[in-house]
């Protein structure tokens, strides 16, 4: 099949900024273009060409960072081409623009966070997308139900496919090709002998790191030698201190142990960081759709300590690869946990080797892949209405025979004859306004006509 | 223009008081050349090296002149650029008028940020420092906000509003409280840090009872009136950016503004002012009040939001905010002092507020 991958408008694929939805792509694309041409469309960066075909799979990238620009840029790009299945990244607002230019493309989505909120797409157009979507892929339970609640019929096209990682790129710290970095690392940033609790992730309020730094004098009263190793940037690439930055800073300066903050570490070399450590820790007090630290951490053969918030406890198995904080605004919850885990080597040695085996046995990306191409498999055979074909007929015959006037089947009563035609003519009407419903016409009228509410608006704005 | 990105720069004991790098001062240079008028000399007078950007004032063969370096995102200051030109132009406000390039453009972008010539008013003097000045004051803030309705920002520009945004920046306030605590209890040997935890507890109830208060106001529907029809706050209007000048009260440095509910600035302008008087003063803020509902006429919904707005520790809060940079420094003995000021100066806010709560009745 030929097959188009939409990414997203902020970050580039290959992930040489980072980015999960850049990673979920890359880790998976080596594994689906085996088995059919792929083309994937994303923004460009300077160190990346503009199109390029590398192992078998075209990329072409357009501007982007604004959303409206780089929507311009892929409705001219799936215009001018044909594609049997297109997969969108975390834009629900790109399927009706692509649908208006690609009547006959299966549509699939992917869908990473909380792109489906009422403030995030205007309901109309998230009625029609989803709609128009084939099935929808999301990252966790977490954001499936969320989507759920908001529109409850689409429920049934909701699949959640859990994100992979490269185990052969995450290691434990004790594997051969670990062994040296992890020392190294500790030398240079005076963590012998220590034990190493990692924390990775942005540096903000929602990601809660502040929490696990106000837990270190309970927990150092408790453990000796502890360290704990913080490695963010404020957003991806960028440095900058903000006032959250500036407040974890000043407390890590006064604490017990010692607290490394690493600054940005480049997407390619986290896993050094990770082998480093001995337990991991994430600290989210928001509503997460699900980190890929977790999975990291998991190949990296960590212990993990983890907070029911989102999706993240969904790949924790409770005392087997880690522990989950109920109520991470507490830091002396994440001091009881980690001392849970601290004060049982064995407990942690079990945790530990369980995590590298759930990466091996569940977490890989080439699962990630065949759960994608199932998806793929299923989108192609539905029929491209949504309707069965079978029951289209029905409906058309209905339509025609509704037409020629009333029908004589009904020999009972007077009374039943009228209530069961009255039942009848609903049901069909019924039907034949799903039928209508699904027509890809009308919904790309709807997708157009909120456009035009928008130019008109614009229009009012220039003058 | 092909040029380095301007960022923010350094200054320390050896560089002098207006320091700009040499790469942004040759920018100016190649910017001026867009200008139609001969520039006779140009002399920085404020820099903001730790956001990066500047102002110059020109003389120049057609009058003075302000050459601004704009610190924000263009697109951001495209916003604040088209309000500026608005308001001029379509409203007649006493602003400063933006300066247009040779090609006709309102600026020039170079080094990644927006730079724009504006007329530079003479004579301004400020009003005196009385209740006659600070009227005065409100009442041109209230012919300002008036003016401002019925702006529409370019399609390019970003819409800088903060009206959907009390409740998070309430929240905000609240939460920043536990990092002031847990920063005094770190520190806790700083001559600072117990005048911290000894008052933190009670400006954070205040605060959140502030939230609870602006849930519980009509808040809600006066956002639903949509931007345009609030129109735009300065965000940063004072004693020194409304002056009295040629026809009467002119409004400057627009660089900021946003869409908001208006008495936000005014409410600044009071909670400012009673913090210079050192105390709360029943008459002041009265007169205050009035001077500027004579221009823009506040109703008991507005009238509530600002006494709201009024019951936050924003003062508390915006002298303290500063101790996470560098603790060690700022948690001395003037901060003590400088709270012990702040908690006297709000024993007189409560009983003012108390009796003028009910002025503008429902």
């Amino acid at each position: 099949m030929k097959i188009l991958m939409v990414c997203t408008e902020k970050l580039p694929v290959p992930p040489v900024l980072g980015g999960a939805i850049q990673t979920y792509i890359s880790g998976t694309l080596p594994h689906l273009s085996k088995f059919h041409d792929i083309t994937v469309l994303g923004i460009s960066d300077p160190s990346l060409p503009d199109k390029e075909v590398k192992e078998g799979i075209k990329y072409v990238r357009v501007t982007g960072k604004v959303l409206e620009l780089y929507r311009e840029e892929v409705v001219r790009f799936v215009e001018a081409n044909q594609f049997d299945l297109i997969h969108i990244f975390n834009r629900p607002r790109l399927v009706m623009p692509i649908r208006s230019v690609a009547p006959q493309s299966k549509i699939t989505l992917s869908m990473h966070n909380d792109m489906f909120n009422i403030e995030k797409i205007n309901p109309v157009e998230a009625n029609a997308a989803l709609e128009e979507v084939s099935n929808i892929v999301t990252v966790s339970d977490y954001v499936g139900n969320v989507i759920r609640t908001l529109y409850p019929e689409t429920s049934s096209k909701i699949r959640t496919i859990y994100s992979g990682v490269d185990t052969e790129r995450f290691l434990p710290g004790d594997h051969p090709k670990m062994r040296h970095i992890r020392n190294a690392n500790r030398k240079q940033h005076g963590l012998e002998n220590k034990t190493v609790i990692l924390f990775a992730g942005r540096l903000s309020v929602n990601k809660g790191v502040d929490r696990l730094i106000r837990a270190l004098p309970q927990l150092s009263a408790k453990f000796k030698d502890l360290a704990l190793v913080v490695v963010g940037s404020k957003w991806f690439s960028q440095n900058d201190v903000t006032d959250y930055v500036a407040y974890t800073r000043a407390l890590a300066k006064r604490q017990p142990i010692p607290v490394v903050a690493t600054g940005f570490v480049s997407p390619a070399e986290i896993q050094n960081w990770f082998a480093t450590a001995d337990l991991f820790v994430c600290t989210s007090l928001w509503q997460e759709p699900l980190a890929r630290v977790h999975y990291e951490a998991m190949a990296a053969g960590l212990p993990i300590v983890t907070t029911a918030r989102g999706g993240n406890a969904e790949v924790i198995r409770q005392r087997e690869n880690g522990l989950v904080v109920d109520n991470p605004e507490d830091p002396s919850c994440f001091a009881e946990k980690i001392t849970e885990i601290l004060s049982d080597k064995s407990l942690m040695k079990r945790m530990g080797v369980k995590g590298r085996e759930f990466a091996v046995t569940k977490y890989e990306w080439k699962r990630v892949a065949d759960e994608i191409l199932e998806v793929w498999k299923q989108a192609i055979e539905i029929p491209h209405t949504n309707i069965p074909e079978k029951e289209k007929n029905e409906i058309e015959t209905k339509v025609e025979m509704d037409k020629r006037g009333p029908r004589l089947e009904n020999q009972g009563s007077k009374e039943v004859v009228a209530t069961n035609k009255q039942r009848d003519k609903e049901k069909q009407l019924k039907k034949v306004e799903t039928y209508k419903k699904v027509e890809t016409y009308k919904k790309v009228e709807i997708y157009k006509k909120v456009e035009t509410h928008k130019k008109e608006e614009d229009h009012k704005k220039e003058t | 223009m092909d040029n380095f990105a301007i960022v923010p720069w350094d200054v320390n004991e050896l560089t002098h008081e207006f320091f700009i790098p040499d790469y942004i001062n040759t920018l100016a240079v190649e910017v001026l050349k867009h200008y139609s008028f001969q520039v006779r000399s140009m002399q920085v007078v404020t820099t903001k090296p730790d956001k990066g950007g500047a102002i110059w004032k020109l003389e120049t063969d057609s009058g003075p002149k302000s050459l601004k370096l704009l610190h924000r995102r263009p697109t951001r200051s495209m916003f604040s650029l088209r309000a500026q030109k608005y308001l001029v132009e379509v409203q007649r406000a006493r602003v400063p008028a933006i300066v247009k390039t040779k090609s006709g453009e309102e600026y020039i972008e170079a080094g990644g940020k927006l730079w724009f010539v504006a007329e530079w008013i003479e004579p301004l003097a400020p009003v005196t420092k009385d209740l006659a000045g600070a009227k005065q004051l409100c009442y041109a803030l209230g012919e300002f906000h008036e003016l401002s309705k019925g702006y529409i920002p370019p399609r390019q520009a970003e819409v800088a509003s903060r009206l959907t945004k009390w409740p998070k920046s309430y929240g905000k306030m609240v939460r920043k409280m536990d990092w002031f605590r847990n920063i005094a209890i770190a520190y806790k040997e700083m001559p600072a840090s117990q005048s911290i935890l000894s008052v933190v507890d009670r400006f954070q109830d205040q605060a959140r009872k502030s939230l609870v208060d602006l849930n519980q106001s009509s808040y809600l529907s006066l956002v639903e009136k949509g931007n345009t029809s609030w129109g735009l706050v300065h965000q940063d209007y004072g004693w020194s950016n409304g002056q009295m000048g040629p026809n009467g009260m002119w409004i400057i440095d627009l660089d900021g503004v946003a869409y908001d509910l208006p008495i936000r600035d005014l409410r600044k302008l009071i909670s400012g002012t009673m913090a210079d008087l050192y105390h709360w003063d029943v008459t002041w803020v009265r007169e205050m009040i009035r001077a500027y509902h004579e221009a823009s006429p506040l109703t008991p919904e507005l009238y509530e939001l600002l006494m709201i707005d009024f019951s936050l520790p924003n003062e508390f809060y915006k002298n303290i905010k500063e101790v996470v940079y560098e603790p060690e420094l700022f948690l001395n003995e003037v901060t003590t002092q400088l709270i012990q000021t702040i908690v006297d100066t709000d024993q007189s806010k409560w009983p003012t507020l108390n009796e003028i709560q009910n002025d503008w009745r429902k």
